[in-house]
């Protein structure tokens, strides 16, 4: 058999493993006695920064219309294949828009990459992270649950603009 | 033979041809907006620049007639620079609104820009506004702001559909494109414009943000629309066709289609009235049974009449397969009653592409051994009450005229193939659900005796776009059937000729075809102007049958 | 005494630690789960009861009301006989284990174990040796290829270390020169207790100990990433509830087997020389040995939680490249204290 390589050879100390038991268990009664980081769920939530990947959302400015102009460019990258985006023709000067928007909240990864590639900053990525639903269908969020007026997202918007230009 | 050397080949040509038809019969791809390979030579877009030596300047390889010995750079750093200069240019006043743009992926300005572009504009002052959504035609819309002006079009209309309507008018940044005032873009082939437009400036009103290109598959089939057989692509997303595009080929359609075959050949593909699952009447009423026994009482209401009492009409819609399977089914049940029907809208033709046979198959059907003025002995014969059933294939009749309604009125047992609900339908005992030719594999004849082959772009119920080896998008690919995407319709419908074939096996014929392919092999085995042909020789690009004289075209 | 009596008495003590035991066992559960929140810095179940103190019965119902699933492959006969086999194996090593000297009741003078034999080291080991029976069966008779690595692997790991245990146990054999539990406490009077006579023999043994009830860092028998669940795969509802439990009462009596043997037991160093009253002193000599107990117990909890699993082949090593010479060592060492203090 040829000599196992190792990164680091051990010393005597480290090779009778007693000492270093000891000293891991040491660390593990330390930390016994240290407050523990647990929040109480149901009864105390959690605040998430702005950096916070919680469920995409579109953006509605405060003309009560979508940024959105339904480019399908989230739906290309997105490597769930979470979005479908179906566009039509609006009177708008943005000429078009999504008459249809689907995230299957099944398929989300929660990548970040729809909010990435958005052209018009029309899809962020909200704080949003109680997902429930009990069954397939309700899993399919549509322009009704993923429109949030822009007010609501403006930490994502100024963390975005700070820090991915 | 003159050679020349671009990028250090050297390449053979003909004398006459320009530098980029040179460099692109040799598989050298030099950028270009405004030059066609079908349209006369502009030179207004300078992105062709190339360096040639011992010329002083760079020249466009689009109007630059090659000549012996010369040395062409299509990638020196001089080409390149001029190249990317151009493109800044072209690009100071194009809307950065791909995202909107329904050219966007398959846009030559966008790629163009990605590959050969500096990738930042130098430019800051603000974009200059023109009129957009233009109704510039029936079909077509106009952004002015996305167009670079190569002129693409206008030499279209003057010099391919022959209609002088579109001009440039205003001058230099101002410059776009109009009709006359008052004048609509309207000639019957408008729509080609949108294909040959290098930006998203001519778009087709029908698609208009229908679909992004990368989220359909794309097919290769032929037009229906008339006897011309255009080859063509079908655009399908979720099992639904969107759009048709013409596809390259010299002997039919060069790169053209008309409007009308565009847009009117594929919409009843995805109809409402398509018919899906077999019928059967019971009490007056159509009523939707299972396959197995709309078969079986039609094998049964078949035996019932005499052979000479029972007729069979194929159709020039259908496929060469289609008919075949009709014709021997009828030879073996010694049916000698067999018809088709042509569709000659007389007068409606011109010397483009449009043909006045509005069917894509009459010649096939022909070849295949139908009769075409046997309809006319048939509707004698119902009328006489000397032919009680009839069977007929993908053919409308009962749409022909009124007294043909009230001849298939009479008849005791009527069996219908057909894509969707019409009046021959409505008056069957018996319906069969016929896949459309872009849910098959077949062949149609065109008028110059050539047979073009189509596939199957839409699944029906029976067929899987995985297993069948049809063309399949991202979405196809990675879709399960619980994705909304993957839910698209699906028609319970079978080609004709399987539908015949499966009532031959009910009716104790042997007859044993699993594939259209299997079908075609007979047909190239038996008769003769078929013979030596097969799908792999048929190809993309259809193959020419060989005509006797007895048959007129 | 007369016979009945005897079995009376007998009847009453077994009564007890069985019930006794199995709330113990009950709440080790709950105390393992509340020493790895708090190693983790979680909080541990909480909820259920005052500070989740009602979770071990929760936990029992869940189990009990969930369904018995047997596999379609599986020796039915086998496959139920094995839990039954780990628990009586468990619960019966309890009967050699004294937790406190002799007393007297309404004038019975009584032995605080159930069976004061002589041969109760004996029992205990041949008890364990019993153990891997359970487990092999369980691994063997589920019919599924996890099961039954856990299964091999159990019973290797086993034999492997009842070497080094029996050898390590030989050495307090050697002092007490006797098998009775009883005696080997008596033996480690004062701070005469084994653990420091014979520290080397204290390591091997513990270690082995740890090896003999599955608990990391040698659980390989169940060895969740690589096995899902190990020989108890294919368990479900009350059997899976039996080895569960069987695994705890191990534990626990693998705890009590140390106190014996390596920490004086019941003994609390000289204080028969304080005077006290005799039941006090009893009471507290009980006390002691439960406290030495729950101490070990911690230590099997706390060691689980820091220490990461071995491999296989670097446990066949230890036990045999390592601990196997220890404890041969450990007996030498015994043998020379013998010689030059004529201990």
């Amino acid at each position: 058999m040829t000599e196992k390589k190792r990164i680091k050879n051990l010393s005597l100390m480290e090779r009778i493993y007693i000492p270093e038991i000891a000293k891991g268990m040491w660390l593990t009664l330390k930390t016994m006695f240290k407050p523990s980081v647990t929040l109480q769920y149901p009864e105390v939530k959690f605040e998430p920064t702005g950096s916070y990947r919680g469920r995409p959302v579109l953006v509605k400015d405060q003309n009560e219309v979508e940024r959105c102009v339904a480019c399908g460019l989230c739906a290309r990258v997105c490597p769930a294949l979470a979005i479908e985006v179906q566009a039509s023709e609006t009177e708008l000067e943005k000429e078009r828009y999504p008459q249809k928007f689907e995230i299957n909240m099944l398929r989300c990864i929660f990548c970040g990459l729809c909010e990435e590639v958005c052209p018009e900053e029309a899809i962020v990525m909200s704080k949003d992270y109680e997902l429930v639903f009990s069954n397939r269908d309700d899993a399919i969020f549509g322009k009704d649950k993923l429109l949030v007026p822009v007010e609501n997202l403006k930490e994502r918007l100024d963390f975005l603009r700070k820090f991915k230009g | 033979m003159p050679t020349i050397t671009i990028d250090g080949n050297k390449i053979d040509f003909s004398q006459g041809q320009t530098i980029i038809e040179v460099a692109r019969a040799a598989g050298i791809e030099i950028p270009h907006f405004c030059w066609h390979p079908k349209l006369s030579v502009s030179g207004n877009c300078r992105v062709c620049l190339v360096e040639i030596e011992k010329m002083p300047k760079l020249a466009i390889s689009c109007a630059t007639i090659a000549s012996d010995g010369m040395v062409v750079h299509t990638n020196s750093p001089k080409t390149l620079e001029a190249r990317n200069a151009v493109m800044e240019f072209i690009l100071i006043n194009h809307p950065l609104d791909c995202p909107i743009c329904d050219e966007a992926g398959e846009c030559k300005l966008q790629e163009y820009a990605f590959a050969h572009s500096r990738g930042e504009s130098r430019f800051d002052e603000i974009k200059n506004r023109k009129e957009k959504r233009v109704q510039l035609g029936p079909r077509i819309k106009f952004d002015g702001e996305r167009c670079i002006s190569c002129s693409r079009c206008i030499r279209f209309s003057d010099e391919i559909a022959k209609s002088n309507q579109l001009t440039f008018t205003n001058r230099g940044d101002k410059v776009t494109i109009s009709t006359f005032p008052g004048e609509s873009f309207d000639n019957p082939y408008t729509l080609n414009t949108t294909d040959i437009c290098p930006v998203g400036a001519l778009t087709n009103e029908d698609f208009r943000f229908k679909s992004r290109v990368w989220e359909m598959s794309s097919t290769k089939s032929v037009c229906v629309g008339c006897a011309r057989g255009c080859n063509s692509e079908i655009w399908v997303r979720n099992n639904e066709v969107l759009r048709l595009t013409p596809r390259l080929n010299e002997e039919v359609n060069s790169y053209w289609m008309c409007d009308k075959g565009r847009l009117e050949t594929f919409k009843h593909i995805n109809a409402e009235d398509r018919i899906s699952g077999t019928y059967i009447r019971k009490a007056g009423q159509l009523q939707k049974v299972e396959w197995k026994e709309a078969l079986d009482v039609a094998a049964k209401s078949l035996r019932e009449n005499k052979s000479n009492e029972i007729g069979f009409v194929g159709s020039a819609l259908a496929s060469c397969e289609d008919n075949y399977v009709l014709l021997k089914l009828a030879k073996q049940m010694n049916i000698n009653i067999t018809a088709f029907t042509n569709h000659i809208v007389t007068g409606d033709q011109d010397q483009i592409l449009i043909r006045e046979d509005k069917t894509p198959n009459s010649l096939g059907a022909e070849l295949i051994g139908l009769n075409s003025n046997g309809v006319d002995l048939i509707y004698r014969m119902i009328k006489d009450g000397k032919l009680k059933a009839l069977i007929i294939v993908e053919e409308d009749l009962g749409s022909l005229s009124e007294d043909w309604e009230q001849a298939l009125g009479q008849l005791d047992l009527l069996i219908v193939t057909s894509t969707n609900s019409n009046k021959t339908t409505a008056l069957a005992d018996i319906v069969f659900p016929a896949s459309t030719y872009a849910e098959k594999h077949g062949t149609f004849v065109n008028f110059q005796g050539r047979v073009q082959r189509i596939m199957p772009a839409v699944a029906t119920e029976e067929e899987d776009r995985a297993l069948d080896g049809m063309s399949m998008s991202r979405w196809d690919k990675f879709g399960t059937k619980f994705d909304r995407w993957m839910q698209g319709r699906k028609v319970d419908a079978k080609p004709s000729w399987k539908i015949l074939s499966l009532l031959a096996a009910y009716l104790g014929i042997k007859m044993k075809f699993d594939m259209a392919e299997q079908v075609f092999e007979e047909i190239s085995n038996t008769i003769d102007a078929f013979r030596g042909l097969d799908y792999d020789v048929i190809g993309e690009l259809g193959a020419k049958v060989k005509i006797n004289e007895k048959i007129k075209i | 005494m007369t016979l009945l009596e005897t079995i009376i008495i007998s009847l009453i003590k077994i009564v007890l630690i069985v019930v006794l035991l199995l709330l113990s066992v009950a709440y080790m559960v709950y105390f393992e789960r509340k020493v790895s929140a708090w190693i983790q810095n979680r909080k541990g179940p909480n909820r259920v009861g005052w500070f989740g103190l009602l979770q071990p019965f929760a936990d029992v119902f869940k189990l009990l009301f969930k369904e018995d699933i047997v596999p379609d492959k599986a020796n039915k006969t086998l496959h139920t006989l094995a839990p039954f086999i780990a628990l009586f194996v468990a619960f019966s090593t309890y009967a050699v284990i004294p937790i406190g000297p002799p007393v007297e009741i309404l004038g019975y003078k009584i032995n605080l174990v159930v069976a004061d034999v002589n041969i109760g080291i004996l029992w205990v080991l041949a008890l364990t040796s019993l153990g891997v029976y359970g487990i092999t069966f369980a691994g063997w008779s589920s019919g599924s290829k996890h099961s039954l690595l856990g299964g091999i692997r159990s019973s290797a790991q086993m034999i492997s270390y009842e070497v080094s245990m029996g050898f390590s146990i030989a050495g307090v054999l050697l002092l007490s020169q006797s098998l009775q539990p009883m005696k080997i406490v008596q033996a480690q009077y004062g701070w005469m207790w084994n653990a420091v006579v014979q520290p080397i023999g204290f390591i091997t043994f513990v270690v082995s100990a740890f090896a003999e009830t599955n608990r990391l860092p040698f659980d390989l028998p169940e060895a969740e990433p690589e096995l899902v669940g190990g020989y108890h795969t294919e368990y479900s509802s009350f059997k899976f509830a039996g080895f569960f439990l069987a695994e705890y009462a191990n534990m626990i009596v693998a705890s009590m087997v140390i106190v014996t043997l390596y920490l004086g037991g019941w003994q609390i160093p000289y204080i028969d020389k304080l005077g006290l009253n005799n039941n006090l002193t009893v009471l507290l000599q009980i006390g002691a040995f439960l406290l030495k107990t729950a101490f070990i117990l911690f230590f099997f909890l706390w060691v689980r939680w820091s220490i990461p699993r071995f491999r296989y082949d670097q446990l066949m090593n230890l036990g045999w490249k390592v601990m196997f010479p220890l404890s041969l060592l450990n007996i030498v060492w015994v043998a020379v204290l013998i010689m030059i203090f004529g201990l």
